[in-house]
């Protein structure tokens, strides 16, 4: 079970007990322990029979218990013996056991209802066999939603019976009609009819007035009209109690005692008989399925070699050599067929078995009756007729992929309301896991271990068929049903081998997936550096407009037009690339996605039209997918793409500011030497801000996407079937997620502000050169006006004099001015607490989840160690903050101790910041 | 639409290392000597617009300027197979061809002279590139073109292209003999100025270090100009291979050279480089691991540079970026990472975060090398400092005597007073106690200390 199913599930227990509110552990917790403890249950008849003993023990009515174990362990319902086993270890907690005899009390009075005993509800239950689709589910939820509102006097099982019913008349939607008169005319039947008053023969004599003789000769004409299921003179059949009762007979009293013995001894058979017809005649209708059908049909065959028997009989007894004796004798091997033909229908009709029940019922069958070879060829000519339909659907599906299954009873079941158009929609992998499902209770026992195989070779085999291709499986050979030597279990896994192989090569080697895949890590995982490098230089302008203001279809053309003229030229899938703007930044993204279900989610619930977001943020690439590639990268692996992109990306454009500033402050090494005092400060805050990112980016990029995807490749290279490359894709991109940090909010949170500090930073120093040169080109003109017309050179140099003094003014003045140190101060001191509180968190976090991946950013950023000692202080200072709250105030000072002192109150002045709050808002 | 990088080739050594700088281009990019591109390599994904523009469809020619003062080297060039790969109107010589008599002012003269004409051609080559991003001008600092004409030049770039980035691939002279150019130190010192206030990055090529690599690693008793520019061309054409051979990051000059150098004045860069292999020597393929290359990177004896470290001044570096070729496993890379920090294999600055970057790139499918992996190492290391002592004391011994003065003094520049020498000097100086407060922890507050004294000079 996938860690998600198992948080499902959790938290709806949790729900269901009304744990929600109350409880601050949540279902994270439970969910890690679950994972952590889980064992696989080992059934062995041992631990069942205790539990069940114990609950027995337990419980105040053992008797009604055990009546309800077994019925139900005869309805063939699958798990039981793990829920016993559960409940006996329940009984065992006695904490456990108050607080849901409390909770269930207390939920009660809420609803206003007594309680319901327990069997009640469960008796009203669909049979096992149906399945619920997620749909069905809602509508009944609905309903019973809308039904509880509407009388809250109704108790809850009725209207849950009322909403399970109005659904299974849904199920059986193309039984063909049946003419009225096949269930109006009471002779239509082989079996006995009741109800028919018979002119009661007023000739009858009771059989004791004859003489012993003739006694006999009644009775024998007696038991052969019995044996054909019509009504003798002295022996008569009671009307059934219910309707899979054994017949019953009458014999008339007054017969001979020691006849009568022989008599009660044969009536048995005739008994077997009615139950067998009566089974046959029900179980050919339509709705009992083919495999019903195909069983009746075989027990019918059975049914006239059993005629013929009375046939010669009678025959016999025409001729007048039939004694009692003799018809004791002739019918011994055929009392042996009919009682297990009638254990067999009384089974299924118990069971209400439909489908593949009915299989592993008579499979199970004739694996009992091992030593009586009879008893067991007849099971076997019964399993094996019976099998016939079903491994003929069970054919078509695995040689060609198609179901047709018009009475649901195959293992496989076809959602048609998950079609694989919405593969490229959908946020999930819909299409893939619920398109075609395994019905767990419709799985014949003996085809149990190859179910998951069954499923996905018919699942492989249908997208080959979608993409348009012939399948012709090379062993398509009849699959037959056999006791021992399973050949059918090869034929199944020849044929999934087949399958998985055809599907892999159509995508591999046809769909070329790896080159696709390769090509997608080109443009979303910036493997083509050079590409974006381009593309970032050419749409520099749109990226800093509204998105409102971008037109799509220009940056359409300007990704063509990097594209062409880049290395990614020769990327064969280059054109499925396109350009999105979403509607939401990376962050609201991340954070809605992992608020999911927690109590944070309405914090990430920001409307649309209240961001103001730039290209930049909004800005992401889209990739044309076409079937059956989309298979593998559905939209839930380019959504993943599409983050990792954006992550990058982001940081890509923050290096690009720094490096843009570092540009302009080249300028710098010209300028006199006092002028350092301001920028020295500045640069090597530059420096750390480039060194953050440029190894942040480094590490992001070489050791856990190239890390990552070199194994992806590995594992590629040895791949058997599509689930494995689903499942490698997967992983794939989920590690790169999670070792990017984009799963921890905490982390990302730190990140994000990282980066919008960075980017601050350089729009403010930016801005400041800017003014600085409109001021250079001021002066100059200035003086050519003075100095007039010149030789060119002449004017270069005193120009370049000129303007390099009035930098430096403009700078000493910057300099002079206690804002702009400040300002610079400021920065440093949001950084340096930020990136500290980063490594810190990294540092806390790999200790606690023993992930160590994260271990390497602390490396590569503290190489020489340079940030240990700032670290260290800043525990120092905790820890002296925490004995005296004085302290703190006196460090805080000139420009080192300033890493740790306390951060000042806010950036007075930081223009160009996209969102204040955002790098001001303190943790 | 790249961020293209036009070369500049100045006087006989610049031109003489720009020609093997564009044979190992040309070889390693699948291009014939005649600019056609190889049958074999034209399905290739690299980027050859970086460095070439294309004249038609597989006609390659290099973004490159060549100028002399004297005929000599560029008519070696022009009888060579290589004469038809250069743009004939790129290619200029100066009329008079006398050459600059390995003199500073005559060198700087001439290109004021020239000025025009140069730069139609250099304008003409940087309006041809979409998103020029730089220059790359190749020069000695002894001669007299390479450094004259070189430091007229790095001023008007400077000038011109404000936003461009310079980058100087510069020969230092060598130390251990006896030079015939007898005014080596003032050339040195003046074109230091310039290479200080008017480049962005400096790659110091040590003639010294680079004879005594070939004596020592390659064991050639006399190499030849021939061998020690192809160790310089190894250099260039790794230094720039990220370039070339796109990958994720360091896809272009400014990211390069950007976290190297922090502060805008310390920007010479050292360099070394490892296997180092000469086409005369057969090697098989060796196996070699990252950390066998990183950790020999970091060993003196193959840096290009000849600083006679001094112990007592505590060098350290100011940032390492590591250029990888190969196969490399990127989780290796972090392995031999944590080895040499936790052996201390080399001491960072003080006053700010310093790491090795480590930039991994591919190899050209085209030529073969000896080695799985090789690397080039760029360092910002303050002992480079000890290379401008070491010019400057020469220089002191020199000027004390005013030895050589009169050929300065015909130049305009001298004519009025020697203020220029002086000048420069006092840069220099500066560069080096800069250089020596960059080792201190309090480095980022030495301006201010500083700030006093260089009010009062």
């Amino acid at each position: 079970m996938s860690e998600f199913k198992v948080h499902h599930h959790v938290s709806e227990l949790l729900n269901l007990l009304g744990m929600r509110s109350a409880d601050p552990v949540g279902a994270e917790v439970y969910t890690e322990m679950l994972l952590n403890n889980m064992k696989p249950y080992i059934t062995t008849q041992v631990s069942a029979h205790q539990s069940k003993r114990k609950i027995a023990g337990s419980t105040q009515t053992p008797i009604e218990f055990l009546a309800k174990y077994d019925d139900l362990k005869a309805k063939n319902v699958r798990d039981l013996d793990p829920l016993v086993f559960l409940l006996s270890k329940l009984t065992e907690e006695e904490q456990t056991k108050e607080f849901i005899e409390k909770h269930a009390k207390d939920k009660a009075e809420v609803a206003g209802m007594t309680l319901v005993p327990h069997d009640r509800v469960t008796s009203q239950l669909p049979a096992p066999g149906t399945k619920l689709s997620v749909q069905e589910l809602s509508e009944i939820r609905d309903k019973l939603l809308k039904e509880a509102k509407s009388a809250p006097a109704t108790t809850s099982s009725e209207i849950l019976t009322k909403a399970l019913r109005e659904k299974q008349l849904k199920r059986n939607v193309n039984i063909p009609h049946q003419p009225d008169w096949l269930f109006q005319r009471p002779s239509l039947t082989l079996d006995f009819i009741v109800g028919v008053d018979e002119p009661t023969d007023q000739n009858i004599v009771p059989l004791g007035s004859l003489p012993l003789a003739l006694q006999e000769h009644s009775i024998i004409e007696d038991i052969l009209c019995c044996m054909q299921g019509i009504e003798g003179k002295y022996i008569l059949a009671r009307a059934l109690t219910e309707r899979y009762a054994p017949k019953e007979f009458m014999i008339d009293q007054s017969l001979d005692p020691s006849l009568q013995e022989l008599v009660r001894r044969q009536l048995p058979l005739c008994s077997n008989y009615s139950t067998v017809v009566r089974f046959i005649e029900e179980k050919s209708a339509f709705e009992y399925g083919l495999v019903n059908q195909a069983l009746s049909a075989a027990m019918r065959t059975l049914i006239k070699d059993y005629m013929i028997l009375v046939a010669q009989l009678e025959h016999q007894n025409r001729l007048g050599n039939l004694t009692l004796q003799k018809v004791w004798f002739y019918i011994q091997p055929t009392m042996r067929t009919l009682e297990i033909l009638a254990a067999v229908a009384n089974s299924v009709n118990r069971g209400e078995c439909i489908g593949g029940v009915v299989l592993s019922l008579l499979h199970e069958k004739t694996s009992g009756l091992i030593g009586d070879s009879k008893g067991q060829e007849l099971c076997l000519y019964l399993t094996q007729s019976a099998c016939v339909p079903y491994f003929e659907i069970l054919e078509k599906w695995i040689y060609k992929g198609i179901i047709s299954d018009p009475y649901s009873e195959f293992l496989v079941e076809e959602n048609e309301t998950i079609q694989k158009e919405k593969l490229q929609e959908d946020y999930n992998d819909a299409y893939w896991e619920q398109h075609y499902t395994i019905c767990r209770e419709r799985i014949p026992v003996f085809l149990e271990q190859v179910a998951d195989k069954i499923l996905n070779t018919g699942k492989y085999l249908n997208v080959i068929r979608l993409c348009g291709r012939d399948i012709k499986c090379p062993i398509a050979e009849e699959i037959v049903y056999t006791l021992k030597d399973r050949r059918y279990t090869e034929q199944i896994e020849g044929a999934y081998n087949y399958a998985s192989k055809v599907l892999l090569e159509l995508l591999m080697e046809e769909k070329q997936l790896m080159a696709r895949i390769r090509s997608m890590k080109h443009y979303f995982l910036l493997d083509k550096g050079d590409f974006i490098v381009q593309f970032m230089d050419m749409t520099e302008d749109e990226m800093k407009q509204d998105i409102d203001k971008i037109m799509p279809t220009r940056l359409e053309t300007l990704l063509e037009l990097a594209l062409r003229t880049s290395t990614a030229n020769v990327d064969p899938f280059k054109d499925d690339l396109r350009v999105e703007l979403l509607p939401f930044d990376l962050i609201t993204q991340l954070f809605k996605i992992l608020t999911i279900d927690t109590k944070l989610e309405k914090d990430y619930r920001v409307d649309p039209t209240d961001l103001h977001l730039s290209g930049l943020e909004s800005f992401s690439f889209d990739y044309v997918v076409k079937w059956p590639v989309s298979l593998v990268v559905n939209r839930k692996a380019l959504t993943r793409y599409q983050m990792l992109f954006r992550h990058l990306f982001y940081c890509k454009h923050v290096e690009r500011q720094l490096c843009s500033v570092w540009i302009g402050n080249k300028a710098a090494k010209m300028y006199s030497l006092h002028s350092a005092r301001w920028y020295s400060a500045a640069f090597a805050l530059r420096q750390r801000m480039l060194n953050f990112v440029q190894n942040f980016e480094y590490y992001m990029m070489f050791e856990v996407v190239e890390h990552n995807w070199h194994i992806f490749q590995t594992n590629m290279e040895s791949v058997s079937n599509v689930d494995d490359v689903l499942n490698y894709h997967t992983d794939f991109l989920n590690n790169c997620l999670k070792d990017c940090m984009l799963t921890n909010p905490d982390l990302l949170k730190i990140v994000h502000k990282l980066m919008m500090v960075c980017v601050t930073f350089s729009n403010f120093i930016q801005r400041l050169s800017q003014s600085a040169t409109i001021e250079m080109e001021e002066a100059p003109s200035r003086e050519s006006s003075l100095q007039g017309l010149q030789a060119r050179s002449r004017k270069d140099t005193s120009k370049q004099k000129a303007s390099s003094k009035v930098v430096s003014e403009h700078v000493d003045l910057m300099g002079a001015s206690e804002n702009f140190e400040r300002t610079i101060k400021n920065f440093d001191s949001n950084f340096s607490r930020l990136l500290l509180e980063l490594l810190e968190k990294i540092m806390d976090f790999s200790c606690i989840s023993g992930e160590f991946k994260l271990f390497n950013i602390l490396y590569r950023l503290d190489f020489n160690g340079f940030y240990t000692e700032k670290l260290e202080a800043m525990s120092a200072e905790k820890a002296m903050l925490e004995s005296s709250t004085h302290s703190s105030e006196s460090s805080s000072g000139s420009w080192p101790t300033s890493f740790t002192s306390q951060r000042p109150d806010s950036a007075r002045y930081v223009p160009g910041m996209h969102r204040p709050n955002v790098v001001n808002g303190s943790s | 639409m790249p961020r293209e990088i036009i070369t500049l080739q100045l006087g006989q050594c610049g031109n003489q290392i720009g020609m093997e700088f564009w044979k190992q281009l040309c070889s390693e990019h699948g291009i014939s000597p005649d600019g056609i591109l190889e049958e074999y390599a034209t399905e290739g994904t690299d980027r050859k617009d970086v460095f070439f523009y294309q004249a038609d469809d597989e006609h390659y020619i290099p973004r490159a300027v060549l100028l002399d003062l004297e005929p000599r080297v560029i008519n070696t060039i022009m009888n060579s197979p290589y004469a038809n790969l250069y743009n004939p109107e790129n290619v200029y010589l100066s009329k008079n061809g006398g050459g600059a008599g390995n003199n500073w002012a005559s060198g700087y003269a001439q290109a004021e002279k020239l000025y025009e004409e140069i730069f139609d051609i250099i304008d003409r080559e940087a309006d041809g590139s979409d998103s020029l991003e730089g220059f790359v001008v190749c020069h000695s600092i002894a001669g007299g073109t390479g450094s004259g004409m070189g430091s007229y030049l790095l001023e008007k770039l400077n000038d011109r292209f404000p936003k461009k980035l310079i980058q100087t691939y510069s020969v230092f002279p060598n130390m251990d003999e006896i030079s015939d150019v007898v005014v080596q130190p003032y050339n040195s010192i003046l074109t230091l100025k310039r290479l200080t206030q008017n480049a962005d990055c400096v790659v110091v090529l040590d003639n010294t270090a680079l004879h005594r690599i070939a004596a020592d690693r390659l064991h050639i008793d006399t190499p030849s100009f021939a061998q020690i520019n192809q160790l310089v061309s190894t250099v260039m054409s790794t230094s720039t291979t990220t370039l070339r051979y796109p990958g994720y990051m360091n896809n272009d000059l400014i990211g390069l050279i950007a976290s190297l150098i922090p502060t805008p004045r310390l920007h010479y860069l050292m360099t070394g480089y490892t296997p180092l292999t000469t086409n005369s020597q057969v090697a098989s393929v060796r196996k070699t691991t990252v950390l066998d290359v990183m950790r020999r990177l970091l060993q003196p004896k193959n840096m290009m540079v000849s600083t006679h470290a001094n112990r007592q001044a505590n060098h350290c570096y100011i940032s390492i970026l590591n250029i990888i070729q190969g196969e490399v496993d990127p989780t290796q890379v972090h392995k031999s990472l944590q080895r040499i920090r936790e052996r201390k294999l080399a001491q960072f600055i003080p006053w700010g975060p310093a790491s090795i970057q480590v930039a991994l790139s591919r190899k050209s499918p085209y030529t073969q090398t000896a080695h799985r992996v090789s690397g080039l190492m760029l360092a910002n290391h303050t002992s480079i400092s000890s290379l401008f002592e070491r010019t400057l004391r020469q220089y002191d011994k020199l000027k004390k005597r005013e030895a050589f003065m009169d050929q300065f003094k015909k130049e305009s520049i001298f004519k009025d007073n020697l203020d220029e020498f002086d000048n420069s000097r006092e840069v220099i100086q500066q560069l080096v106690d800069e250089y020596q407060a960059a080792t201190k922890p309090d480095y980022l507050s030495w301006g201010t200390q500083q700030a006093p004294a260089a009010e009062r000079i």
